[in-house]
């Protein structure tokens, strides 16, 4: 390599790492410093060593907010994951008409404001005059659920709408995944004689597992740091049973004021989500799939 | 992967033989009319309450609320739709939402593929590290810096929104990560070769031959980047504090949040908002998911 081109790729990446390191680096090392201080924006910042960090642990909103982004991150491994998997295979049917017209339309909610979206589902599961209660009156007879405004079933309604929102999104993702598995592999299993649902564990996954490890962490970076959906649908209500972490670090910081306290909720999350990278990177192996 | 050492023409002559089952529709019609019942069971599922939220910026105020809901309004009015646009600075919002947007997105798929080329045609000292860096980065949830990102624009200066909303997210792993993937697989090394024997500099390669064989993934981003800033909420809604430079979602959100909760005036808003972010996904929805998955699956 020329001299000339030596210094060239680094230009290339550098506009990356410049804002990596000035608005990433940089605001990580302040928020660990702005933790250990109380401070409301103006003035100078006062100096309380680990007070910050024992109140987030006394506080139970903080705790809920740990509790409910755990139940978010789990429902959308558990539900979401699955249900995308499931769709992709469906639209992966040999011979399938329409087969793009499907994927575009499953894909559509990705496009939409989360405003709309929250705003919609607002109207749907509103507890006196929402559609969805007007659907189970004519089916079944029955509409009483206060969807809304139970702590259990607003987050139930909040996981509902995480899934109609991402799950044709990572559709698309399992679904080129699926594409790109050789057709003779599975007539090879079909030839010795392995069914349908063999088929789909001795085939499909092992030879999806790059997609999967992608769509698994992606999807637990995302649902880790769930701030919209909450926020518009419920405002973390009722009381305080559906706020996220994003949620409470937003509140404390910007509706409350207190900035050291929100920095420190900041710092937590960090911690949680650096473990959670790990031990999601020693599961699914990613990051040695690279090579 | 591990098709390629399957002999050409088995391969062809396989494929043949798939394609012959498929124009047979499978050894299963009910089946096969039970996959359609459910895929078309979806799409109502999907469409449902978009045509829900459009149906019902058409209602008046005491309809949207009303049980049993009216799946179609009666009276029709077009009342929501006039009153937002006189008692609200509807287009501003429009403007300020999609001009940033626009910026951050010319901008975002400059760097990323200038980046990318960087990282897939390039070897150099410490890359493979620089690299995991870039790819870890990922993981940084935003609201982890949320507060002291606010307090150093802010301190820096930067907090002018069209400083705020675009700089910090304009080379976004994600898209870098993107962009490599697919310059990798689809830009021959040995055409950067000749060009470099021609005397073409290193930048002019980049512009002149690389980005034009990066269209779909150029798509892909570009949509994705547009939607992105297009709809984010969270980081204008810490920093942006004028309402003249209120971007869409900000000025839906605060109506919103207002006393008496506008649902007629915010559903017309929120149904005309959308309406950009769906031109730009379907002018560009077929580069859209052969870019966006370009990098995933093979990785």
């Amino acid at each position: 390599m020329t001299s000339r081109t030596r210094w060239t790729p680094y230009v290339f990446i550098s506009p990356f790492f410049i804002l990596f390191f000035v608005f990433m680096i940089v605001p990580v090392g302040a928020g660990a410093y702005l933790s250990l201080t109380e401070w409301a924006g103006l003035g100078t910042p006062e100096f309380i060593g680990l007070d910050n960090y024992r109140r987030l642990m006394d506080d139970p909103v903080f705790g809920i907010s740990l509790f409910n982004t755990g139940f978010y991150t789990l429902c959308a491994l558990l539900i979401v994951f699955p249900a995308a998997l499931l769709m992709a295979v469906a639209l992966n049917a040999r011979g399938l008409k329409l087969r793009d017209f499907f994927r575009m339309i499953y894909f559509m909610p990705v496009v939409l404001s989360p405003i709309i979206i929250a705003l919609i589902f607002g109207l749907i599961f509103d507890g006196e005059y929402g559609l969805f209660n007007a659907i189970l009156q004519a089916l079944f007879g029955y509409a009483g659920i206060n969807w809304l405004t139970d702590p259990l079933w607003a987050r139930v309604v909040v996981v509902i709408l995480v899934l109609w929102r991402w799950t044709g999104f990572l559709t698309i993702f399992f679904l080129a995944g699926l594409q790109g598995i050789p057709r003779e592999l599975y007539e090879s299993a079909e030839i010795d004689g392995a069914g349908p649902l063999r088929r789909f564990f001795s085939v499909t996954m092992p030879q999806l597992r790059p997609v999967t490890a992608f769509i698994a962490v992606t999807m637990l970076f995302n649902t880790a740091q769930i701030f919209e959906e909450p926020f518009l649908l419920t405002e973390g209500g009722p009381g305080q049973s559906t706020v996220s972490i994003a949620m409470f670090i937003y509140r404390a910081g910007f509706e409350q004021q207190e900035l050291g306290y929100a920095a420190a909720a900041g710092v937590m999350m960090f911690i949680i989500v650096f473990v959670l990278g790990l031990a999601a990177a020693r599961v699914f192996g990613v990051g040695r799939s690279n090579q | 992967m591990s098709q390629s050492t399957t002999q050409p023409e088995t391969r062809r002559q396989r494929r043949g033989r798939s394609r012959q089952r498929a124009i047979k529709p499978g050894s299963n019609p009910l089946g096969r009319s039970l996959l359609y019942v459910v895929l078309a069971g979806l799409v109502v599922v999907y469409v449902g309450p978009m045509l829900w939220a459009v149906s019902s910026s058409f209602k008046v105020r005491g309809d949207i609320f009303s049980f049993p809901p009216q799946l179609i309004p009666d009276p029709v009015t077009l009342e929501n739709y006039a009153t937002l646009l006189e008692t609200q600075p509807f287009w501003r919002w429009m403007i300020m939402s999609s001009s940033v947007a626009l910026i951050a997105t010319i901008a975002t798929v400059f760097f990323c593929s200038l980046a990318g080329f960087g990282f897939a045609k390039y070897d150099f000292k410490g890359k493979n590290v620089l690299f995991y860096t870039m790819f870890s980065s990922m993981a940084l949830p935003f609201a982890v810096i949320l507060v002291p990102l606010f307090v150093l624009v802010s301190i820096m200066g930067l907090s002018h929104p069209f400083i705020a909303l675009i700089v910090p997210w304009v080379a976004p792993a994600f898209g870098i990560f993107m962009m490599r993937q697919y310059t990798e697989q689809s830009v021959p090394s040995e055409l950067l070769d000749a060009a470099r024997i021609d005397g073409c500099g290193e930048f002019k390669i980049f512009l002149s031959i690389v980005f034009p064989l990066l269209k779909p993934a150029v798509g892909a981003l570009g949509v994705w980047s547009f939607l992105n800033s297009y709809n984010n909420l969270l980081w204008p809604l810490v920093i942006v504090a004028e309402p003249q430079f209120y971007t869409m979602p900000l000025g839906l959100q605060t109506l919103f949040a207002a006393e008496g909760r506008q649902y007629d005036l915010v559903m017309a808003g929120a149904v005309l908002a959308t309406v950009p972010a769906l031109i730009v996904f379907f002018l560009l929805r077929k580069h859209m998911v052969s870019g966006l998955t370009a990098g995933a699956v093979k990785s």
